[in-house]
């Protein structure tokens, strides 16, 4: 398996404040991986370092083998990288199906932009990703009327759209109910195997349903990687994060 | 397509087809002055395309429009008879004839220091050309500087605003090729090919409306596109345009010198309806009470806004000839103003939509019923 996303020693320094500190990690292509850690361990961070919206000062991104460190955002997404934000952003005034079609757009050129609708490949794609983020009935409603949950699907849909080959969701189930989040670690579980995920996210009974391998941070650096199993009995992670009553 | 956007498409059709019907009723006084309320209605589908579409509340539209008009003003000027008969074969204005030092020569090229810059708009061509071209490259400039910066909503008011008050005080204080204050007046014709435009005749109404239909016939089909599909977008959340890979400032670079090219059309059929540019062009209060027309008409349509400004002028033209209302007009219209933001957030567009809704609702009965918008919401 080839490595999609590697992150080599990155860091950024907020005057003084290392958010960041040194983390390396090494995600193959189609793995899941989930990022786990206290408030202000640095994951959201970490995130931007990625996806272009903090400049780091130190260290690489690999996006397999381009080097994609501090390129611009739109670029980074160019190359293959999707980002979904903690506070789901969407196209509020738009209908679902026209939040989709913006991110189906294949040229980001405003003159080739200049023509009417979609190629029958793209719509075909576009009714595919409503059908997996379960939103086909809700597609001519407008996203500013949808609730949390399915506000949530629809960004996760924005990205699917665009076929990225690395996701990086910061807490897909954030505000979420019980409901809510098993559907959302189903559309997740969807995409395992055909794209690279990194997640970050708090809540351990959708952490248990998804996860493979988990990565730890801790003050901005990495504290233990592993599987599930691994991570729940190592004293270090218990004592940073979990409490001394294990995980969950 | 569905019923709405059918129904949409009728208005345009109806209202295109009204403006052009327009003067088989009216008199020559009235059809001058239509005209004019019409290039207002220009100056509200710039806006709306601007505010509503893009998301950017241009508090300096006047800047386009004032530019245009001056560029358009300077050749005409030229070619009113009083500039042909200042003692040269050659005409000069008669401002920079009054304002003239001692012994300086009769000629365009050095009666003042500036004055050869009105050399090539002897050419009413070139003066068209400039009219359209100035503010569009003013435009795409100022949105290079400020959404390279991602400068945004508020920010972006305050500096238009700034910079419409500073070209206005550049160009009265340019007085020797401005006429400062004075602004251009007597103004020749516009000549296209022989034919002369009289700002009375049916021929210029039809030109301004022509010109109206064609950029509200645009501006919808641009907005249509996927560009402007993405420029709603942008409005909505850039951040999120952004994160999807498109460069969010081309866009709005793009679209808001479309708007200035809108304005600066106005600005030049303006002169040729009015005949004369002034530094009042640039004035705060018109480029606001621009904003004012697409607000009550409903920034979201294009259409809506157009008619905004033309109903709203209209309604002031009937109402300024009673002496009593004269005064009290910019406390009506700042009532409306406030009337409209709190309670019809859509404006009269909104209004007629919510209508046709309904109506279209009635009409396809249960089965239509189920796929309007916000009656399908999950919550």
């Amino acid at each position: 398996m080839p490595a999609a996303l590697t992150i080599d020693g990155i860091g950024v320094d907020f005057s003084g404040v290392k958010a960041v500190d040194g983390v390396s990690m090494v995600i193959e292509e189609g793995e899941l991986r989930v990022l786990l850690g206290a408030n202000g361990a640095g994951k959201t961070t970490l995130m931007d370092l990625i996806s272009g919206k903090t400049k780091s000062t130190q260290g690489q991104v690999f996006l397999y083998d381009t080097e994609i460190t501090n390129w611009e955002e739109p670029a980074i997404a160019r190359a293959g990288l999707g980002r979904k934000f903690q506070i789901p952003s969407v196209f509020k005034e738009l209908t679902v199906r026209r939040n989709l079609e913006v991110a189906s757009c294949h040229n980001p050129r405003v003159f080739a932009n200049l023509g009417f609708g979609l190629p029958r490949a793209a719509r075909r794609r576009l009714d595919e990703v409503l059908a997996l983020t379960g939103l086909t009935a809700q597609a001519e409603t407008i996203a500013g009327t949808l609730s949390h949950g399915e506000t949530q699907w629809l960004e996760l849909g924005l990205l699917i759209v665009q076929n990225p080959r690395v996701l990086l969701l910061d807490e897909p189930t954030a505000g979420m109910t019980a409901a809510e989040t098993h559907r959302t670690a189903e559309i997740i579980k969807d995409l395992r195997g055909s794209h690279t995920i990194l997640v970050v996210e708090h809540d351990m009974a959708f952490v248990r349903e998804i996860a493979e391998r988990i990565t730890v941070m801790h003050l901005g650096q990495v504290l233990a990687e592993g599987d599930i199993a691994s991570i729940e009995s190592d004293a270090r992670v218990r004592a940073a994060y979990l409490g001394s009553r294990g995980i969950g | 397509m569905d019923a709405k956007r059918r129904l949409d498409y009728a208005t345009y059709a109806v209202f295109i087809a009204l403006i052009m019907c327009a003067p088989l009723v009216l008199e020559e006084f009235w059809l001058n002055r239509i005209a004019k309320f019409l290039v207002y209605g220009m100056l509200g589908v710039a806006a709306s395309l601007c505010w509503g579409y893009a998301g950017i509340l241009n508090l300096g539209q006047g800047l386009f429009f004032g530019l245009g008009a001056y560029m358009m003003a300077m050749s005409l000027k030229l070619a009113s008879p009083t500039s042909l008969q200042q003692g040269s074969d050659k005409p000069v204005p008669d401002f920079m004839l009054w304002n003239a030092e001692p012994g300086a020569p009769t000629d365009l090229c050095c009666i003042n220091r500036g004055s050869f810059l009105w050399l090539p708009f002897q050419h009413q061509w070139f003066g068209v050309m400039m009219g359209l071209l100035v503010p569009v490259v003013v435009a795409a400039g100022l949105g290079w500087v400020m959404f390279r910066k991602r400068i945004a909503g508020v920010f972006v008011s305050i500096i238009t605003l700034a910079l419409v008050l500073l070209v206005r005080l550049v160009l009265i204080d340019a007085q020797p090729l401005t006429n400062g204050f004075n602004g251009l007046t007597d103004l020749g014709y516009l000549t296209i090919g022989g034919f002369e435009f009289d700002p009375y005749s049916a021929a210029t109404y039809y030109l301004v409306a022509s010109a109206l239909s064609l950029s509200l016939i645009l501006a919808r089909m641009l907005v249509e596109t996927r560009a402007g599909l993405i420029l709603q977008a942008i409005r909505d959340d850039q951040n999120r345009v952004r994160y999807l890979g498109f460069d969010v400032p081309v866009y709005q670079i793009f679209f808001f010198a479309v708007s200035a090219a809108i304005g600066g059309i106005a600005g030049i059929l303006y002169v040729v309806v009015a005949d004369f540019a002034s530094p009042t062009f640039l004035d705060l209060t018109f480029s606001i009470t621009m904003v004012i027309w697409a607000a009550v008409g409903g920034r979201g349509s294009l259409l809506g806004a157009c008619i905004g400004a033309i109903l709203i002028n209209t309604i002031e033209a009937r109402v300024s000839e009673t002496e009593g209302f004269l005064q009290a007009w910019r406390a009506i219209i700042g009532l409306i103003f406030v009337l409209v933001v709190l309670f019809l957030p859509r404006g009269l567009a909104g209004l007629a939509n919510d209508a046709g809704e309904w109506l279209t609702g009635r009409l396809g009965g249960g089965r239509r019923r189920a796929t309007a918008p916000r009656v399908a919401s999950s919550e």
